[in-house]
């Protein structure tokens, strides 16, 4: 039961991050700096070397997701992500919004449903890192043969 | 051979007429050159604090450096949020101001007060303290006119059919390509990016 939650969750987690580094990558990097920006957190340095950078680590992490390569390593990396993501986003919500999300692209503005969605994505990557670092359950023990009672040869 | 001429003289008044540098009236809400490279639609509400900011940081600088210089030609438009009880009276006072050539200084000024005014509701008030008596009762009487009453739902059609789904959204137009941006941006963001699109 276990193996193919953790199939789907990865499956469907990576399918996200390889889109949204898609969109993110499909357009001037730029574009996306703005999207940064706007959540008035980074300093325009800051902002530029994660608009350089997210896009392709977003791209690595879905792509590892996916594989089922390195699954203790990208479960994490993608929950880590997305806690940041989510909480960059609430404090946007609770200044009244009005930004974009960039998210998904651009277009998209910070709201109940974003924050519902991600909110949704991060329960699944905490799931996922959840059942990769649970620990396993130990087998049942072999029998053993009880004296006087010889084993078949 | 005359049809030829007469074909030929209207081109050539078109080439120049094309050519020629028309900048708008400073006091209207279209500024620069509407020949520059790129056109910047600002969607913004005036009881809005990311509109505030990006109005106080970014877009003075950016008058100052890409449309008086003739890259960027930029229109502002009204955009009030229903959320906010009197951004529509702002707008239409901001409209009411584009008529008697005051829309910069009236739209700074209603920046400038918008904690005062959201509280106690006195748009009026704040509009006209910059203005002459003779003026503060003309826009008086123009914001409550169907006519501004119509260009500012003009604009909010226009944002509606341009997706705007918050405030304060610019939309980057150079040539065919768009690219709409939410939110308060700061300058230097916004300079990298105008750069990229200008080389």
């Amino acid at each position: 039961m276990s193996t193919r939650l953790t199939f789907v969750l990865r499956i469907a987690l990576g399918l996200v991050f390889c889109y949204a580094a898609y969109t993110k990558l499909r357009q001037p990097w730029l574009v996306f700096a703005m999207s940064i920006d706007a959540y008035r957190v980074l300093p325009p340095w800051a902002v530029f070397t994660v608009a350089r950078t997210l896009p392709w680590t977003e791209l690595a992490i879905g792509i590892l997701l996916v594989s089922g390569q390195f699954l203790k390593y990208a479960a994490p990396a993608a929950s880590l992500l997305l806690v940041v993501f989510y909480a960059a986003m609430i404090r946007a919500y609770a200044a009244g919004g009005g930004i974009d999300c960039g998210c998904f692209g651009v277009g998209e503005a910070v709201s109940s449903m974003t924050l519902v969605r991600d909110g949704a994505l991060l329960s699944c990557s905490l799931l996922l890192s959840f059942l990769e670092y649970r620990p396993l359950r130990p087998h049942a023990s072999p029998p053993v043969s009880s004296p006087g009672v010889p084993l078949a040869r | 051979m005359k049809r030829a001429t007469f074909i030929c003289s209207l081109f050539i008044a078109g080439v120049s007429f094309a050519g020629e540098p028309q900048n708008a009236a400073p006091g209207g809400k279209a500024l620069g050159n509407p020949q520059a490279p790129i056109r910047i639609d600002l969607y913004s509400d005036y009881q809005c604090p990311g509109c505030k900011w990006l109005h106080e940081n970014t877009i003075r600088p950016l008058i100052q450096d890409y449309v008086t210089a003739g890259k960027v030609y930029l229109v502002q438009r009204e955009y009030p949020l229903p959320i906010h009880a009197h951004a529509h009276a702002a707008a239409c006072y901001a409209c009411a101001a584009e008529k008697i050539g005051k829309y910069q200084l009236v739209g700074d000024q209603l920046f400038r007060t918008q904690d005062a005014w959201e509280k106690d509701g006195n748009v009026a008030g704040a509009a006209c303290s910059v203005l002459s008596a003779v003026e503060a009762g003309q826009i008086r009487a123009l914001a409550i006119s169907p006519e501004i009453l119509t260009l500012v739902n003009d604009d909010i059609k226009a944002g509606r059919a341009e997706a705007v789904n918050g405030t304060p959204t610019m939309i980057v137009t150079k040539f065919i390509r768009r690219f709409p941006v939410t939110g308060p941006v700061s300058y230097p963001v916004l300079r990298r990016f105008l750069d990229s699109l200008l080389n």
